[in-house]
């Protein structure tokens, strides 16, 4: 029994005030939604638990296992994914490389430089938007026309890079012009006030406060490049590379095609190099994230 | 030495400001008072060239300062910026350090001298060098609302303008950093002209030597303080400063 208010308290208590105190009620308001995220969350859990039983089976497929004990001849070694494993670098750095200085470029060129109610401006800024949701298969065969075909390029890193790139390059505007739009209009205006000239405000203010959604868009939009292998079958990347690029000039190899490549055999031992492809894949992946992470943080000392 | 002729601010096709004219007196504290949204902000913000950053925003008439139209054609808006400094009604200290909230004006400006020096000086006038002195690394946005807007007046200060736009400077403050804030405003009035937005009426009558009262855009009366709060010429200024609403 909870001893009434007036005891408890410290202080004298009115009788109007301790009349009108009633016991607290214990009991939970119903929130729908805390039981719907939930779930939610469990769905998602479950989704996760299974790639990992999968890449688990993977993983012990290609170390040579199979379902019957007997190891397979040659699982997926250096030698085979070497070359994919190489390609994918080179491939990933050639995104980066020209997907984010252009791409930032040209959101602030959007946002802080161009009058936004010009029409060519808005029009510019819709076709960005859809332009990023045009399928990657598509950039394949744009890359194939204008780079293969058009340039002969040949079907080289470099032609794979530059289609990757463009891949890419629509997100990178997106996320970047929105981290800059999320930037208080109050900081601007209060640099302004100061006289600063607008490449100090940018430069000192808008840059940094933006750089974390900045960098982390930037990083999805290259690791979700990093892993198509759409647009680089049709611009005909090679499976059976024997040796690892060591230019944009060499032929081109990546691990998403070579996967594919070899997934799409018959034979079990394809099978179990398809999976220490995929294995590796992943895991430049996840380097590629963690990478930009740390990017993030280093990002967040240095510019200030 | 600051005037406005035939001044107008539209945002898009709302009025803010509508023909304004006034001067303000060199060395001297004007006063800009008026009910809400009638233009206060619009018309300090008209003279530090702050407006054209808003969408839609159009001024015509001019502005003048020591004779020069701030809108002229070759007038670049960032040194009208320098040499007129604003603090502005809603305190925005950047994301940063106390110190380099100071110091990102005068490095923009170009300032050669010893920031920390400069910093110390600002910091003290603005009532907030006791305060922060231990740690000017600390970040500006653990600073409270008030220790923010004393940040901000001492950030413009650092900047050594001629002429100081506040919009509100002490609507955040308690009153002893008022008062700080508010003795700082007259012991600038030896070097620098002051126009000062409130909606304190015994603050603009303490402080200003011309009270501007604007109505609806429109510039109403323009006295000085002791006329417009004891023997105004019109009636709606009368019924401003007692607290009569007709
Ligand atoms: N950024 C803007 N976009 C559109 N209209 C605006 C903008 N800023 C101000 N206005 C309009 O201009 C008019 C004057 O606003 P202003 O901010 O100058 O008023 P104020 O006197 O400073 O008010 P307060 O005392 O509330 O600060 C208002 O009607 C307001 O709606
Ligand atoms: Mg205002």
């Amino acid at each position: 029994m909870t001893p009434p208010v007036a005891e408890r308290s410290a202080y004298p208590v009115s009788p109007t005030i301790q009349a009108a105190a009633k016991p607290m009620l214990p009991g939970r308001r119903r929130d729908f939604l805390a039981g719907a995220s939930r779930l939610a969350a469990a769905t998602m859990l479950a989704a996760a638990a299974g790639l990992a039983g999968v890449l688990a089976r993977a993983v012990w497929q290609a170390n040579g296992g199979s379902a019957d004990g007997t190891p397979y001849a040659g699982g997926a070694g250096w030698e085979t994914i070497g070359p994919a494993v190489a390609g994918t670098l080179w491939l990933a750095l050639a995104t980066a490389a020209l997907a984010l200085p252009i791409g930032l470029g040209t959101a602030l060129y959007l946002e802080e430089y161009a009058r936004p109610k010009r029409r060519a401006v808005r029009a510019f800024q819709a076709a960005v938007a859809h332009l990023a949701g045009v399928p990657s298969v598509v950039y394949g065969v744009a890359g194939l026309v204008v780079l293969v075909h058009g340039l002969s390029a040949g079907r080289s890193i470099f032609a794979g890079g530059l289609a990757l790139a463009a891949l890419a390059l629509p997100t990178v505007v997106a996320t970047s012009a929105e981290a800059i739009r999320a930037v208080p209009d109050d900081l601007r205006t209060a640099a302004y006030g100061l006289g600063a000239t607008r490449w100090q405000v940018v430069r000192h203010q808008v840059l940094p406060a933006a750089a974390a959604p900045i960098a982390a868009g930037a990083c999805a939009a290259i690791t979700r490049t990093a892993g198509e292998a759409a647009p680089l079958l049709v611009l005909g990347a090679t499976s059976f590379a024997t040796f690892a690029p060591a230019g944009p000039g060499d032929p081109l190899v990546s691990l998403p095609t070579q996967v594919f490549a070899w997934a799409v055999r018959p034979q079990a031992e394809f099978a179990a190099q398809a999976a220490g492809a995929a294995i590796a894949l992943l895991a430049i992946l996840l380097g590629l994230n963690v990478a930009g992470l740390f990017l993030r943080r280093r990002l967040r000392k240095v510019l200030p | 030495m600051l005037s406005a002729d035939r001044l107008s601010v539209r945002f898009g096709s709302k009025t803010a400001l509508a023909d304004v004219s006034l001067d303000v007196p060199a060395q001297k504290i004007v006063s800009v008072i008026g009910r809400s949204a009638c233009g206060k902000t619009t018309l300090l913000r008209a003279f530090n060239r702050t407006n054209e950053m808003i969408a839609g925003a159009r001024t015509t008439g001019t502005a003048r300062f020591h004779g020069t139209d701030l809108y002229g054609r070759t007038v670049d808006p960032v040194e009208v910026r320098r040499r007129i400094g604003m603090i502005f009604q809603r305190a925005t200290p950047f994301p940063k350090s106390v110190f380099d909230n100071i110091a990102f004006g005068p490095r923009a400006g170009g300032f050669a001298g010893d920031l920390h020096e400069l910093a110390e000086e600002v910091l003290t006038s603005a009532g907030l060098w006791a305060d922060v002195a231990g740690d000017l690394d600390a970040p500006a946005l653990a600073l409270s609302a008030g220790q923010q807007q004393q940040l901000c007046i001492a950030r413009t200060l650092a900047v050594r303008p001629d002429v100081l736009l506040m919009d509100e400077p002490t609507a955040s403050l308690d009153p002893a950093a008022t008062a700080r804030i508010e003795s700082l405003v007259h012991s600038l009035k030896a070097t620098y002209t002051v126009v000062i937005a409130t909606h304190d009426l015994s603050q603009a009558a303490r402080l200003s030597d011309m009270t501007a009262f604007l109505d609806a855009g429109e510039l109403v009366e323009y006295s000085p303080t002791a006329t417009l709060f004891t023997n105004p010429r019109t009636r709606q200024a009368e019924e401003y400063v007692t607290g009569r609403t007709s």
